[in-house]
């Protein structure tokens, strides 16, 4: 029976019995666990299902492989062994010392915690994949989980105004500009995988290393003068307020800053100022 | 093990700037400059809003207006800085760094 079969119904009757060794596999061990099943009829059981399952799969994957009769009988105990072992380890040795270790480490660790070094790790990994993706396409997306991770981070200091600002301009604004950038400059001919090409990457690894331990020893060492329970309180009225009181003038020049950047940003990009510049400069 | 604090904010900020600090030094393409630039903003934001949050206290937000300024800055500079990518690659049709080293044609 290795050969292809034929016709719809081989399929389907390799499908059927496929179907019904997964269910016995699954009922026999549920019938074991929750009626008492004995260990041997359990075993039995199993080995029929496993063969049953060999045998569906075998007008699927192993087409070069001629199973019938005996060698199917052979092929089933030698699978059914493998699974056997497998099933032993996970249940036996694997599943209860993953219980106990991740008990103990809930114990220590609380949900905010570990959230927090989610966003850290997701942070910190589409920062590393930006600075050493070698396909600028994939730079740009990684830094899209750098962007979201410093977004959550932001929430867990109880900035929400920031948290959203950053979504909306930094995911929403310049990653988007940026794609624009990387399409436009792209050229045809290029190999796509070497568009981001380094200079002197180790010299720039060490440089990052002895940054971070400088940084991390200073912001570990230090005496801050920290707060004992910081507040989370929303903070959008407070941020308006304080823009139209303590910090107008700044709100001013910031708003005239982002009004000549957007005139500036269109007369730089625009065509018909260069192909018109070498009369004008001449 | 203790709660998270400052320090677990200013590593994470620490780690951010200086990964953005090696994409801006080891780049050859302008735009990736660009994105090491932005990594380095963001790590200062961490920053300025782990130190408000922690130090200033509750009820001061100053750290925060520094954050939103930083971010409008931000977006500024990616608009300048991505039209000037683009008037250069319509000059030299290149934004290897290492290649653009006229400021005229």
């Amino acid at each position: 029976m290795a050969e292809v079969p034929s016709n719809l119904r081989a399929y389907l009757l390799r499908l059927g019995v496929l179907a019904a060794g997964l269910a016995g596999i699954a009922g026999t061990a549920l019938l074991n666990r929750f009626a008492h099943l004995g260990l041997a009829p359990t075993l039995l059981l199993e080995y029929v299902a496993v063969t049953c399952v060999i045998w569906g799969l075998n007008g699927f994957l192993f087409r070069t492989l001629p199973l019938s009769g005996v060698m199917l009988l052979v092929f089933s105990a030698a699978a059914f062994g493998i699974l056997f072992l497998i099933a032993y380890f996970v249940g036996g040795i694997v599943a209860p010392l993953l219980f106990d270790t991740a008990g103990r480490f809930i114990g220590f660790v609380r949900l905010a915690d570990l959230l927090f070094y989610a966003f850290a790790v997701l942070t910190i990994a589409g920062a590393a994949g930006c600075a050493f993706s070698r396909n600028i396409i994939y730079s740009a997306w990684a830094m899209l989980f750098a962007f979201l991770g410093v977004a959550g981070l932001y929430v867990f200091l109880g900035a929400d105004f920031p948290a959203v600002a950053q979504v909306m301009i930094y995911v929403g604004g310049i990653l988007v500009l940026i794609l624009f950038a990387i399409m436009l400059t792209k050229q045809i001919g290029e190999d796509p995988r070497l568009t981001n090409a380094h200079l002197g990457l180790p010299v720039g690894a060490a440089l990052a290393a002895v940054t971070v331990g400088t940084l991390s020893y200073m912001a570990v060492m230090s005496p801050w003068k920290t707060v004992p329970v910081p507040s989370y309180e929303p903070v959008s009225a407070a941020l308006g307020t304080a823009f139209l009181t303590d910090f107008l003038l700044p709100f001013e020049v910031a708003s005239v800053v982002l009004l000549a950047a957007l005139v500036g940003a269109v007369i730089i990009a625009r065509k018909e100022i260069k192909e018109h510049s070498d009369t004008v400069l001449e | 093990m203790t709660s998270i604090g400052l320090p677990h904010f200013l590593i994470v900020g620490a780690a951010l700037f200086a990964l953005g600090m090696v994409t801006v030094v080891t780049r050859r393409n302008a735009v990736g400059i660009l994105m090491g630039v932005e990594l380095i903003l963001n790590a200062a934001n961490v920053n300025f809003i782990a130190f408000n949050h922690f130090v200033e206290g509750p009820g001061k937000i100053t750290g925060q207006v520094f954050s939103i300024f930083v971010i409008v800055l931000a977006a500024a500079e990616a608009a300048i800085a991505l039209a000037i990518v683009l008037a250069i690659y319509q000059t030299f049709r290149t934004i290897d760094v290492q290649e653009t080293n006229l400021l005229r044609q």
